[in-house]
């Protein structure tokens, strides 16, 4: 049983949380881009992006072997979690009257990104938080390491 | 004396705590699945079982000619830890039952444990250790 596995896990969450935090900033950034995609001789507004995640499986030869030579029973853990896709939010753009704009409509109507600053906001602190307490698990799995290291 | 049964069962411990952090982990990792349902080890019960076994009540051992007789009774059965799923953790409403807060306690309790047991193994090397040199240094 290799203790780097913990590590390998911890460091999947970190990089799915960077992605996840890389994806707010996005979405805050682009919270007033009018002009994301040319379609049909027209400007989009950008669309709020979200991080689809999924946990890794556990068939890998690691788990089928330790399950097969009976070390572990019952189902192995699966190890760790990756981001399956990055999926735009379907709700409707927002729709703000403003008639000096230069994309707003003959009606002087502008459509905004469906971006949510509450929604951003909430998101940014639940993948800081989960990137804070998978860096504790990852300093965890350190010291158990060099503890072991201490056997001699 | 050097695969002595008290080594056995630190050595087992141990990878009951390496499997439990790395469970832990994993539960750390899918915080915020959809759908993730927490795992945890369970294994000092079955260890309680088996040194109970050893030194309350006498075992039955049936006598083995061949290696491939089947065990008698749990004879030989170590005591392995067990992956179970954690069924009373309040599931959140995206059907992640993950708890922040007792994974945490769980690790550091895990690590504590872990770093218990190195320090007994190691022990258990260095008495082996002064055997040898005969206690001369």
């Amino acid at each position: 049983m290799s203790l780097f596995q913990g590590i390998n896990t911890s460091a999947s969450a970190l990089t799915a949380n960077r992605l996840r935090l890389d994806t707010i900033a996005s979405n805050i950034a682009n919270a007033e881009t009018t002009r994301a995609n040319f379609a049909n001789g027209v400007w989009q507004p950008y669309k709020r992006k979200m991080v689809e995640l999924s946990p890794k499986s556990s068939e890998s030869f690691d788990n089928l072997l330790q399950a097969a030579v009976g070390n572990i029973s019952g189902k192995n853990g699966d190890q760790g979690v990756r981001v399956t896709s990055i999926k735009e939010d379907e709700t409707p753009f927002k729709r703000v009257f403003d008639p000096s704009h230069p994309d707003a409509d003959k009606d002087g109507y502008v459509l905004m990104p469906n971006v949510d600053m509450m929604k951003e906001m909430v998101d940014m602190i639940s993948a800081s938080r989960s990137y804070e307490a998978n860096i504790t698990a990852l300093n965890a799995s350190k010291n158990m390491m060099m503890k072991a290291l201490e056997i001699r | 004396m050097l695969g002595s049964y008290h080594t056995q069962i630190l050595e087992r411990s141990m990878d009951a705590a390496n499997l439990r952090h790395k469970t832990i982990t994993n539960n750390l990792a899918n915080i915020d699945t959809p759908q993730f349902k927490s795992q945890q080890v369970v294994f000092e019960e079955y260890l309680q079982q088996e040194i109970s076994g050893l030194h309350g009540q006498q075992k039955l051992e049936a006598y083995r000619t061949s290696d491939r007789h089947i065990p008698f009774a749990n004879a030989g059965g170590f005591a392995m830890p067990q992956i179970v799923s954690n069924p009373n953790n309040f599931v959140q409403n995206n059907g992640n039952d993950v708890d922040l807060e007792s994974e945490e306690t769980e690790l550091a309790k895990n690590q504590i444990w872990y770093s218990g047991l190195t320090q007994l193994t190691a022990g258990s090397y260095q008495k082996i250790r002064s055997v040898i040199d005969g206690g001369g240094k």
